[in-house]
């Protein structure tokens, strides 16, 4: 899940930027505070006059230059034939080969099917579910009961995936496991959660909002903080009750950190977390458990097909950068502020 | 996620393959070979020191400056690739399997090929010419395999419950069956309740992995991954003996004779419910027995005695014995091909393996060093008592040295003498049942043999019959289904793999 940390730290800047806006011009979309004036001419003369804001940028232009842009270049090997031995430079081109054979292969429509079902019922239950958290920690008004909370929710991101698979296992474990047999009882049914493929989603889910609800909502924390207190005092001398209030003021308030946060969460969508789902499969729910980084995983490190397992890692990529867009436009057309 | 480990791995890869270009103008290093590098796994916590009391000795016996790079086990054969693009490549490489991985780079000229030069080196001259064949690529030795048991199949059971229910240790598959009911019926732990169950399975369903089913299905007369059927090899799971075995399973599964879990529980666990007292049967490899005495032993040194049972291989419903074999081996050494350039450094570099097979070596690798952690009495290994921290620190050495073993002759070093006279008499009975089994062994006549289809794509393959078994035992799908998933498996490329199979087969016939 570092995606999501990654996300997440890429993201506080837009946040804290799409934050600051809202309380002064919520509807026409922020415009950027007015910049000095730019010598114009020569670059040297330019370059001269920013040279610290230019040394600022120098570090994280250099880890995207090495940790993400140079690796790169071994994105090479999804057209070439790879073999280790020779390397990436001698092993023989094989154009869109490895493509062909994946669009081709009956477990596509399976992957695509199983990622696609997954992601979208992250994205429909879990991230809304973030927001109604921070909404409702946004109105406990016991300074110290709202800490504790805070911090009670946080505490499961911490925890490995390897530990949430193994607290399920122990939790769900047929006919031992105490919600196994409290769900089982109170309904009078007989389900093995862990292998019934029908339970798998409901428990990937479940899991997934266990683990990482809390700390997603810090970011929604940080621009709730931001909307004019003044508003709610109008409105409450206007007579709107707590849910006329979250909906007409806190709610178009962080509108835009919810589009940077929705669009940043379609970016990762397809990544379903390789961990959680490798620990949760078994041969009884492998059918609707085989996603992508699964696959790519099985494929990849198993059985040596690296060059075969790059090109499905590039077509995911390739689908996350579609969706970013597209998501990025829709907002845009929406009259909001889309990321870029 | 893997996606950018393995653009990260290529890069390095990339970088490494750049300097390797540049290196190369060099000259060859000067042909008497002093120093020796060695890459090899470990599964211990911590790899041994480089200045150890097992490195000294290993160097003083074959005279050479010896190098070994010790890689984590869990993530060894990408460490392999990676290393084998590189610059730094070590003379020797302990292969752990006839993976995808290492095909390619063997077919693609990264190791040395040693098929006809082995019986030249009297360590290395192998007196097991099947386990040598099993361990080639389509009958091209690339290196000098690492010898193990080839029979390990056993059922063990607890001694007492079946003394508790009256009845005999199984001798056929039929037997299990009612041992299993026994033990599931008859309140074998005399509590009163309806707690226990016959055999514990777990979460382990891959082909011809050596799993319960596999042993079975072996038993049955399915065959060992491969069967000849009307002079043609095909899968076994084709054959009327698979389904034979499975509906057997089934049936087990269906009366509650099996762990109810068994496609989930946890493989760690394995020992628990047998100690504990819920689940009386684990079918697996006979050094099991040794570990679950100790068990016993460790709850209870005064009552340990008579809580493990055990039997090897069990006759199928034919009446016959079909044993279960393991393919002999574990990996083997191979020879990359760039850092040892030339047939006089091959020379070199073979006989420091044929002196690292020798007597002292095997017993150094697998023993240690008599005196310091183990004392010979009567031609065994007896751990000396109590353990010096010089013992100490050898035999935590030796678990990992003993990956550089190959004893392609037979075990030269000393059996380890057990620690009381019971354990010694259930090892010498172990011992004797699995070379009893042995010769009933049906082994896998594709063992040799790789087919290119089913390098690209045979675990995917694999993995659509494995589920449906898995799926079938479980009552996800029935027979039909189970018949309609090794259809999908001939269609899904199965069909070639079977042709190209038994072609390799007709032709080194």
């Amino acid at each position: 899940m570092s995606q999501l940390t990654d996300a997440l730290a890429s993201n506080i800047g837009a946040g804290d930027g799409a934050g600051a806006e809202p309380g002064t011009a919520p509807k026409r979309g922020g415009k950027p505070p007015k910049a000095p004036k730019v010598p114009r001419g020569k670059f040297s003369v330019h370059f001269a006059h920013y040279k610290w804001l230019y040394l600022l940028l120098l570090p994280g232009v250099l880890y995207f230059a090495v940790f993400r842009y140079a690796p790169m270049y071994g994105v090479s090997i999804a057209f070439k034939d790879y073999v280790p031995f020779l390397g990436v430079n001698a092993s023989p081109w094989v154009g869109f080969q490895h493509f062909q054979d994946f669009f081709s292969n009956p477990d596509f429509a399976r992957l695509l099917g199983n990622t696609l079902i997954l992601a979208f019922l992250n994205l429909g239950i879990a991230f809304p579910l973030t927001i109604v958290l921070a909404l409702l920690l946004n109105e406990v008004r016991l300074s110290i009961l709202k800490r504790t909370v805070q911090t009670l929710v946080y505490i499961p991101h911490f925890l490995s995936w390897t530990i949430v698979a193994s607290l399920s296992f122990l939790l769900f474990a047929l006919d031992f496991g105490p919600l196994f047999l409290f769900i089982n009882n109170v309904l009078g049914t007989d389900i093995d959660f862990l292998s019934d493929p029908a339970w798998f989603r409901p428990l990937i889910i479940l899991q997934e909002i266990w683990k990482n609800t809390g700390w997603g909502t810090i970011i929604f924390l940080a621009a709730l903080a931001t909307v004019d207190q003044d508003q709610y005092e109008a409105a409450i001398i206007d007579g709107a009750g707590r849910f006329r209030r979250v909906w007409h003021i806190t709610l178009p308030g962080i509108r835009s950190t919810i589009i940077v946060m929705l669009i940043l969460a379609i970016g990762q969508m397809l990544n379903t977390g390789f961990e959680q789902i490798y620990l949760m499969t078994n041969a009884l729910n492998r059918s609707v458990a085989d996603v992508f980084d699964t696959y790519v995983y099985f494929v990849g490190i198993t059985q040596g097909a690296y060059s075969y397992s790059t090109a499905v890692g590039l077509f995911k990529s390739l689908v996350g950068i579609v969706l970013i867009f597209g998501t990025n436009a829709l907002a845009k057309r929406f009259n909001q502020s889309g990321l870029f | 996620m893997i996606n950018r480990k393995l653009s990260l791995a290529a890069a390095v890869v990339t970088a490494t393959a750049l300097t390797l270009t540049a290196c190369s103008g060099g000259e060859a290093p000067a042909a008497d070979l002093t120093q020796v590098s060695i890459m090899a796994p470990f599964l211990e916590a911590q790899p041994p020191g480089a200045d150890g009391a097992v490195q000294k000795k290993l160097e003083e016996i074959t005279g050479k400056d010896v190098n070994i790079t010790w890689t984590p086990n869990a993530s060894y054969e990408d460490k392999m690739n990676i290393t084998l693009a590189s610059s730094e490549i070590p003379h020797v490489m302990v292969v752990q399997s006839k993976s995808p991985g290492f095909v390619k780079n063997a077919e693609a000229g990264a190791f040395w090929d040693l098929t006809d030069k082995l019986d030249n080196y009297p360590n290395l001259k192998t007196t097991f010419p099947d386990i040598q064949q099993n361990a080639s690529i389509n009958g091209k030795v690339f290196g000098v395999y690492r010898g193990r048991a080839p029979m390990r199949a056993a059922v063990m059971f607890r001694q007492d419950w079946l003394d508790k229910v009256g009845m005999e240790a199984p001798k056929t598959t039929e037997d299990l069956y009612k041992v299993a009911k026994a033990f599931t019926e008859q309140d074998p732990d005399g509590n009163g309740q309806d707690d226990t169950w016959g055999i514990t399975i777990p979460k382990w369903g891959a082909l011809g992995s050596n799993s319960p089913y596999d042993l079975i299905e072996e038993w049955y007369g399915a065959g060992n991954r491969w069967t000849e059927k009307d002079g043609k090899l095909i899968p076994s799971f084709e054959t009327e003996e698979f389904l034979e075995a499975n509906r057997f399973v089934k049936k087990m599964v269906d009366e509650k004779l099996i762990n109810p879990d068994f496609a989930t529980f946890d493989g760690t666990k394995w020992n628990e419910p047998f100690f504990n007292g819920k689940g009386g049967i684990i079918v697996d490899v006979d050094s099991r027995v040794s570990v679950l005495i100790n068990l016993f032993k460790q709850a209870d040194p005064n009552n340990f005695e008579n809580k493990v049972g055990f039997v090897g291989n069990l006759e199928g419903p034919d009446g016959e014995l079909h044993a279960h074999p393991t393919d002999g081996y574990s990996g083997f050494l191979a020879i990359p091909k760039s850092s040892v350039r030339t047939e006089a450094e091959l020379t070199k570099v073979l006989e420091f393996i044929n002196t690292l097979n020798s007597k002292d070596a095997a017993i150094l690798l697998n023993n240690g060093i008599e005196g310091v952690n183990f004392a010979l009495e009567d031609g065994a290994a007896a751990p000396i008592k109590p353990e010096t921290p010089e013992g100490k620190a050898v035999a935590t050495d030796i678990k990992s040295y003993a990956q550089l073993g190959m004893n392609v002759a037979g075990n030269s070093f000393y059996p380890v003498k057990q620690a009381s006279e019971y354990e010694q008499q259930v090892f010498d009975k172990r011992v004797e049942v699995m070379a009893e089994d042995l010769k009933s062994a049906v082994y896998n006549p594709a063992a040799p043999y790789v087919s290119a289809t089913y390098v690209s794509k045979g675990a995917q393959l694999d993995n659509i019959v494995a589920d449906a078994r898995i799926k079938y035992l479980a009552g996800q799908i029935d027979e039909q289904g189970l018949k309609d998933a090794i259809k999908l498996w001939n269609t899904s490329g199965g069909d070639k793999v079977k042709e190209e199979i038994n072609k390799l087969w007709q032709d080194n016939k």
